[in-house]
């Protein structure tokens, strides 16, 4: 059946209350100290602690969570005169020489935001997290209560990040699904954050029962992409993109550098005839850059890629893996590219992270590097404002420092508006709640009632007013038309209405913050059937944090090195 | 008084019951805009028996069929006033036509004028009321659209859409503190029942519990209740002003 909302599928339930953050706490039992969730509940503030001799804990430390998170807030702001480090949080981050989890400080110094460690074996470390305190601090107030699967795979014992898979301690559900189905690869990326070991392309049967499993858990998906290595190169891709698209799946994604699909034009129109987007890495538009960050000069290589997906109309998200004084000039040129096409619905730019088997060892300085608003100001000052840093917002569906967001509304000329120029997204988070593209919910559409309506209030006041209002009209015309669509055809409708640009600064070993961790939305499925959370399974599970040959985390379970899930 | 400082726009305001609501609305407090088509001269009379009174209003010339000028005459009146508080949806006529002999002209021009101009008026008032978080709005039906009676069909084809027109409305902008209901007389002494044929009167009067018909004063008072802050939970209702027919 073509849907992807079937009614049969019983919803996923809201977690009973929203995840804020970690705090140093003592067991209420045996004062045994330890790092509590922070978790609005009923109106109230509550500490969820999971004390290893006590087991699960809770105590109220606040009976008014409004007041509460103003409270919070407010220590993000520096007393006047200050010219030291100003405290505002604690959280617990990695030791970057060792790995162990340590506890941080976080503090604001010169409005950007720094982690303070003391590891007891190799001695203090700070790390850049944010170039913007501002945005850092009010980040937080975008938090929302996440979703649960419907079946967690392991269960709560010794506490994050050793129970992942996920427990029943994880703040959310598996929004992006990321399978790995090869560690083969053709290019060996100077920034590659996995650890190719060309030894397995995963089989067919594997790869259905991790589909399986993922439908089990999450009766639908949204998305889910298929990963490597480069994925083109395992040898019945074609296969394992048949076996993914199925009714409960309304989007298969395949991540890829491009080079096969600038040359193998059976193999284009293969995806496109099974309807797969392309993820195309593309970080830049110049050899300089190519060999900096993949290894080898690609510019032949993305132009054929690119001319590939505009003759066969296939639809992309662009993925700029953005690296300070290396591509971060060229940000710019690849936000105008993607507004030009109008196969290209989303763009994500991921401010590099300093782990695995390259990324792990790449030159860098985790005092001097891209953060978010860093990649957000460059967009800014490079397109000369027409997509705008006051234009992004954190996107509460993962821990809100993780990934920002901007909507843009395709207008009748082709060009585009950022949704925040006529949407009040703070009176309207629930269009930024759940997701990085907007679900056809009863919430989201009345959310949009109100958006149509503010703006015909008001289209004499915002900017290209009358044009949004006529965009938005044929909006509903081609998702609402007089002939009824099929679930898919609508889904296909609605994502060609609007763009987006979202970013996502995966973790390493200097940034590393576990109540981050706790509410990881992407995931690697792994053939035992578990759900690792993106950022804990590269720093703990592959063995590469630090480059190759890192020590695995004693909890740390390999990629391929499990039994298969029956 | 029931609209004390509060601006209404009326849609043909110049005669009959149009000219009744705009006095009885200025005779509540209100600033009454009018729009008219033709006459002229009822228009100037209408704004001076408001005056005369004591109250404040304004005539238009511009056709409820009229999309820019209504949008230019709501812009007018929302830069002068700051707001338009209510709209009275009025503008209409009578026919005395069989389905038999009706042009299709004849239906085009009862559908356009009672339908099609409480929409683009509605429309074109609507954006200042949504800004302002308020609004009332009066859509002047008929028992014929109501109830099954003796009256040209595509008069009450007219007025029973805007029973719909009303009821949807009202779901759809009552978040913003709008309101939108529906006032539904049956023959009154003046106005499009001046021309009804005397065997429609009079069987009106033999089912109407009050032996009589109404008055145009009666209507409008109804709709001026309708239109003030008090009548606050009364939303996407159909109100019938008929001595219990």
């Amino acid at each position: 059946m073509d849907c992807t909302s079937c009614d049969t599928v019983p919803p996923r339930p809201d977690r009973p209350h929203t995840f804020i953050a970690h705090a140093p706490d003592t067991c209420p039992t045996c004062a045994l100290p330890g790092e509590a969730r922070v978790v609005l509940r009923d109106g109230k503030v509550v500490h969820l602690l999971r004390c290893t001799a006590c087991g699960p804990q809770e105590r109220e430390v606040h009976a008014n969570a409004q007041t509460w998170m103003q409270e919070f807030l407010a220590k993000g702001v520096v007393p006047e005169g200050l010219t030291g480090d100003h405290l505002f949080k604690h959280t617990t981050s990695t030791c970057p020489q060792c790995l162990a989890l340590v506890p941080a400080e976080v503090v604001i110094r010169k409005d950007r935001v720094f982690f303070l460690k003391d590891c007891t074996r190799c001695g203090p470390s700070e790390a850049l997290v944010s170039e913007d305190a501002s945005y850092y601090v009010k980040a937080y107030s975008f938090a929302r209560a996440g979703t649960q699967p419907l079946i967690f795979r392991n269960t709560a014992e010794h506490g994050c990040p050793t129970d992942c898979g996920t427990c029943d301690d994880h703040e959310q559900h598996t929004c992006l699904p990321i399978v790995e189905v090869t560690d083969h690869c053709n290019l060996e990326c100077p920034i590659c954050i996995v650890d190719n070991n060309y030894s397995k392309h995963m089989e067919p049967a594997t790869f259905q029962k991790i589909v399986d499993g993922l439908v089990e858990a999450e009766g639908v998906c949204e998305t889910i992409a298929l990963s490597g290595g480069e994925p083109t190169s395992h040898p019945q891709i074609l296969e394992l993109l048949k076996i993914a698209s199925r009714p409960e799946i309304g989007r298969v994604v395949l991540i890829t550098n491009g080079i096969r699909l600038g040359k193998d034009r059976d193999f284009a129109q293969a995806l496109k005839d099974l309807g797969v987007y392309i993820g195309l890495q593309l970080d830049g538009f110049t050899a300089e850059v190519h060999t900096q960050i993949r290894g080898k000069d690609l510019v032949k290589e993305k132009a054929a890629a690119l001319a590939m997906i505009d003759e066969l109309d296939l639809p992309t998200q662009l993925i700029f893996v953005a690296t300070r004084g290396v591509n971060d000039h060229q940000i710019g040129q690849v936000v105008e590219l993607f507004l030009s096409k109008p196969q290209f619905l989303s763009l994500n730019f991921q401010p590099v992270a300093y782990t695995g088997h390259g990324g792990g060892t790449f030159v860098h300085d985790p005092m001097d590097r891209l953060t978010i608003p860093g990649v957000i100001r460059h967009i800014d000052a490079q397109t000369g404002g027409k997509v705008g840093y006051t234009d992004f917002f954190p996107l509460p569906c993962s821990h809100p420092q993780c990934v920002s967001l901007t909507y843009l509304l395709r207008l009748d000329d082709g060009t585009s508006v950022p949704f925040a120029r006529f949407v009040d997204f703070e009176k309207h988070a629930t269009l930024l709640r759940s997701s990085a593209t907007l679900p056809a919910t009863s919430e989201v559409e009345d959310a949009l009632a109100d958006v149509i309506h503010e703006v015909f209030a008001r289209q004499d006041e915002i900017e290209r007013g009358p044009e949004i209002l006529k965009a938005l009209r044929r909006c509903l015309d081609e998702m609402f038309p007089k002939q009824p669509l099929s679930a898919r055809e609508q889904f296909r409708a609605s994502e060609r209405q609007s763009k987006s640009i979202f970013l996502h600064h995966y973790m390493d070993r200097h940034d590393f913050d576990l109540e981050r961790l706790r509410k990881c939305c992407h995931h690697y499925p792994q053939i035992d059937g578990k759900i690792m959370p993106a950022c804990g399974f590269n720093m703990f599970h592959r063995g590469a944090a630090k480059g190759p040959e890192t020590p695995r985390a004693k909890f740390g379970r390999a990629p391929f090195s499990l039994p298969v899930i029956t | 008084m029931l609209c004390a400082g509060k601006v209404a726009f009326v849609t043909g305001g110049s005669r009959g019951l149009g000219r009744a609501i705009c006095k009885t609305l200025a005779k509540e407090g209100a600033f009454v805009a009018f729009n008219y088509l033709k006459h002229d001269a009822d228009a100037a009379a209408t704004v001076a028996e408001i005056e005369a009174s004591g109250g404040r209003a304004s005539a238009h010339k511009v056709s409820v069929l009229d999309k820019a000028g209504l949008v230019e005459l709501a812009k007018a009146l929302d830069k002068q006033h700051g707001k338009i508080d209510i709209l009275v949806n009025n503008a209409g006529y009578g026919q005395v036509v069989p389905l038999a002999l009706m042009e299709e002209s004849d239906w085009d021009e009862m559908l356009d004028t009672h339908v099609k101009g409480a929409f683009l008026a509605t429309q074109a008032v609507l954006r200042v009321m949504v800004r302002e978080r308020y609004g009332r709005i009066v859509n002047v039906g008929s028992l014929a659209g109501v109830k099954m009676m003796q009256a040209p069909v595509h008069y009450a084809t007219a007025k029973a859409a805007l029973k719909g027109f009303t009821e949807s409305l009202a779901k759809e902008v009552g978040r913003y503190g709008i309101t939108v209901n529906c006032v539904a007389p049956g023959i009154l002494d003046e106005g499009v029942s001046d021309h009804l044929p005397p065997g429609r009167k009079e069987e009106y009067l033999r089912h109407c519990a009050a032996r009589r018909v109404g008055t145009l004063t009666e209507a409008a008072d109804m709709i001026a209740f309708i239109a003030s802050e008090r009548a606050s939970y009364t939303n996407g209702a159909t109100l019938v002003v008929d001595g219990a027919v």
